[in-house]
């Protein structure tokens, strides 16, 4: 069943859940701005362009996390002993971080952007208490990822019986004891629970390390902080963010397919072993950005290339074909919510592809720092992981409510959503393809026709959200009466 | 056509296979349900076609793309070559504005202040080589320019609110 009894848990996952997805929206409306900007519609000075995007950039990634977190966390709370209260203090330092983000960049102008590229915060042409406080609101961000981290980790290593229980060791290499003993696998949604709590404490302390240090640089501009090793420990950290938001929300899809397709989703040991592969391989695609340093050591660019080819088997060969054999001719019904999933599954594919084309060595020559870079993340950020919390959303609402999206307004949701989304992630990827930069607030040619274009696209991507968030209240108002407490429509009937 | 232009329709190919692919599985499900365990037999069969296939083709790629990587071998770096260094600062570049064709040239690229890239683009607007500037350290990247004609070298890592505005242009031969 998708939605249970528990209703603490449910109120925690609504808290992480809608909070990130407001912020979400809020983001959007800024990127949208952005777009507007570049297209020369309503040009912002470079000052308050670069804040915004700023803004965008860490106020989406930090939404998204959010969603991941509140969605992980409540599918983990049936299975293993997580207290509430705990999430709540990981919230709350969170939001208090991203209070002091919207500080930092709206009131102060801060605008080195989400990776604060070291020393570029020390150089720009904004207060110097705008970066105090960016720095330490990220710090605080970073705390409360953290954790959030360590209590599913030390859940997930409690439930399963240690680090090896958790990673299905003897499931996998000792099935006949494994299964003589009595003792059973962890469930599919356990594995992107154990690896973002492993993987992001990694991250984490990376980046608290890079964070403390430049904020001790920012006390006092004496001290030195050496820009490769600065380089190394951001997009160590940023990339295994990123990773683990898709990877958080993947969780959703476990538990959400199969409810959608009326099948089941076991654990198996392809599954464990793919599981264990993205672990590691999710810490060494890092590499891929650095491809441009050519100090770097070598041995690195080809291990990025090589870790980030491989990433794609266990994403396609596990979780997503996984996925697409649930699907088959299940007789799936079609609801807003397996729509959303479904769609999402796409998104993250594609904006797999065009990672992967930017992740070969000779060919990032000619994409680094292009439009192409925001074209592929944004596929699968947009149109993967906010499709997976969207879907996700959808389905805990339809299994509660009497009422039923009619057959008109889910194409109508579908064609503006998907078709706006098109028009404006294809707006990038044209444009990465002719060696615009990204991250300009004037654009060479053809840059601002093509952002006239994404723009109309989003704004198209953004009614339809709009329309399928009015269809969301919509389902929300149908809930009968007698079934509160958790119960499921099918259960009440029953 | 560029090569960028050319990772555009490629990727572009691939994409809508595998939106083809969704569409036929999601179209599926009008036709008669069929039993889980039937589903999972022929799949799992499927799927292991699908990892050897793709790990083949990666481990394919990676082989084929290591010649094409765009750092200077040791025998590169000791062959004859006009050496010019590239000071990028906030929000210029500093380099000599000719530069002759048909010549092999390496640059020296450093950065006085934040993190910047050098980013080369041909007459005809294409990108065709970068690498990035940073302080403390010198990155050395070896070019040909076969065509003369005017070139422009942009900023290609955000650097701060100029950003947008750091460029240079150059000529190469005619002089």
């Amino acid at each position: 069943m998708i939605i249970t009894s528990d209703k603490t848990g449910r109120r925690v996952m609504n808290l992480y859940m809608g909070t990130g997805l407001a912020l979400t929206a809020l983001m959007m409306l800024a990127g949208l701005m952005l777009r507007v900007s570049q297209a020369g519609w309503m040009p912002m000075s470079p000052g308050q362009f670069y804040a915004v995007l700023t803004l965008h950039g860490a106020g989406l990634i930090v939404a998204l996390m959010m969603c991941g977190m509140g969605g992980l966390w409540f599918l983990m709370r049936r299975e293993t002993s997580l207290s509430a209260s705990t999430a709540v203090a990981a919230f709350s330092l969170v939001v208090a971080g991203v209070a002091g983000v919207l500080i930092s960049t709206l009131f102060g102008g801060f605008a080195g952007l989400y990776t604060f590229l070291a020393p570029l915060p020390f150089h720009g042409s904004w207060p110097n208490w705008s970066t105090g406080v960016f720095l330490i609101s990220m710090a605080l961000i970073t705390l409360g990822w953290m954790a959030w981290c360590l209590q599913m980790l030390g859940a997930v290593l409690r439930a399963y019986g240690g680090l090896r229980g958790a990673l299905a060791w003897d499931f996998v290499w000792h099935r006949q004891a494994f299964d003589a003993s009595g003792r059973t696998a962890p469930p599919p949604q356990a594995f992107p629970a154990l690896m973002a709590g492993f993987d992001g404490m990694l991250a984490g302390m990376s980046a608290m390390l890079l964070g403390v240090a430049l904020i001790v640089r920012w006390m006092d501009t004496r001290v030195l902080i050496n820009p490769l090793w600065a380089k190394n420990l951001t997009y160590f950290f940023a990339h295994t963010y990123a990773n683990l938001i898709i990877y958080m929300l993947v969780a959703l899809i476990y538990v959400g397919m199969p409810y959608a397709t009326g099948r089941k989703y076991h654990t198996s040991a392809v599954l464990a072993v793919g599981w264990w592969c993205s672990m590691v391989l999710t810490l060494t695609n890092y590499f891929h950005h650095l491809y441009m340093d050519f100090v770097q050591p070598g041995p690195f660019q080809y291990l990025g290339e090589l870790s980030s080819y491989l990433s794609a088997l266990p994403v396609t060969a596990v979780t997503i074909f996984g996925a697409l054999m649930l699907v088959w001719r299940s007789g799936m019904k079609w609801t807003l919510g397996a729509i959303f999933m479904y769609t999402g599954l796409i998104g993250w594919v594609v904006g797999g592809i065009g990672a992967e084309i930017d992740a070969t060595v000779p060919f990032n020559v000619h994409l680094h720092n292009t439009l192409w870079v925001p074209a592929h993340f944004h596929t699968y950020l947009v149109g993967g992981c906010l499709l997976f919390a969207i879907g996700w959303v959808f389905l805990c609402v339809e299994s509660r409510s009497q009422r039923r999206t009619g057959s008109l307004m889910r194409w109508l949701i579908s064609l503006l959503t998907f078709g706006g989304m098109s028009v404006f992630l294809m707006g990038f990827y044209c444009a990465g393809a002719y060696g615009v930069p990204r991250r300009y607030s004037i654009e060479p040619s053809p840059g601002p026709d093509l952002a006239k274009i994404a723009t109309i696209g989003a704004t198209i991507m953004m009614i339809g959200f709009v329309v399928a968030l009015l269809e969301g209240v919509r389902l929300r108002f149908g809930y009968p009466d007698q079934t509160a407490g958790g119960q499921s429509v099918q259960e009440a009937r029953a | 056509m560029s090569v960028a232009v050319k990772l555009l329709i490629t990727f572009l190919v691939f994409a809508g296979v595998a939106i083809a692919i969704f569409i036929v599985i999601a179209v599926s499900t009008k036709l008669p349900p069929r039993d889980q365990r039937e589903v999972q037999r022929r799949g799992y069969a499927i799927r292991g076609w699908w990892f050897m296939g793709l790990f083949l083709f990666v481990i394919a790629a990676f082989a084929a793309s290591i010649p094409f990587y765009p750092y200077m071998s040791a025998t590169a770096a000791l062959a004859p070559a006009r050496k010019v260094p590239v000071i990028a600062e906030q929000y210029a570049f500093i380099m000599p504005s000719h530069l002759p064709v048909n010549t092999p040239i390496i640059f020296e690229v450093t950065s006085r202040d934040v993190n910047h890239d050098f980013g080369i683009y041909n007459p005809q607007g294409h990108l065709m080589a970068q690498v990035q500037a940073m302080p403390d350290y010198t990155n050395y990247l070896r070019v040909v320019f076969q065509e003369p004609g005017q070139y422009s070298a942009r900023c290609l890592e955000y650097c701060g609110i100029g950003h947008a505005i750091m460029a240079k242009t150059f000529t190469v031969g005619g002089k």
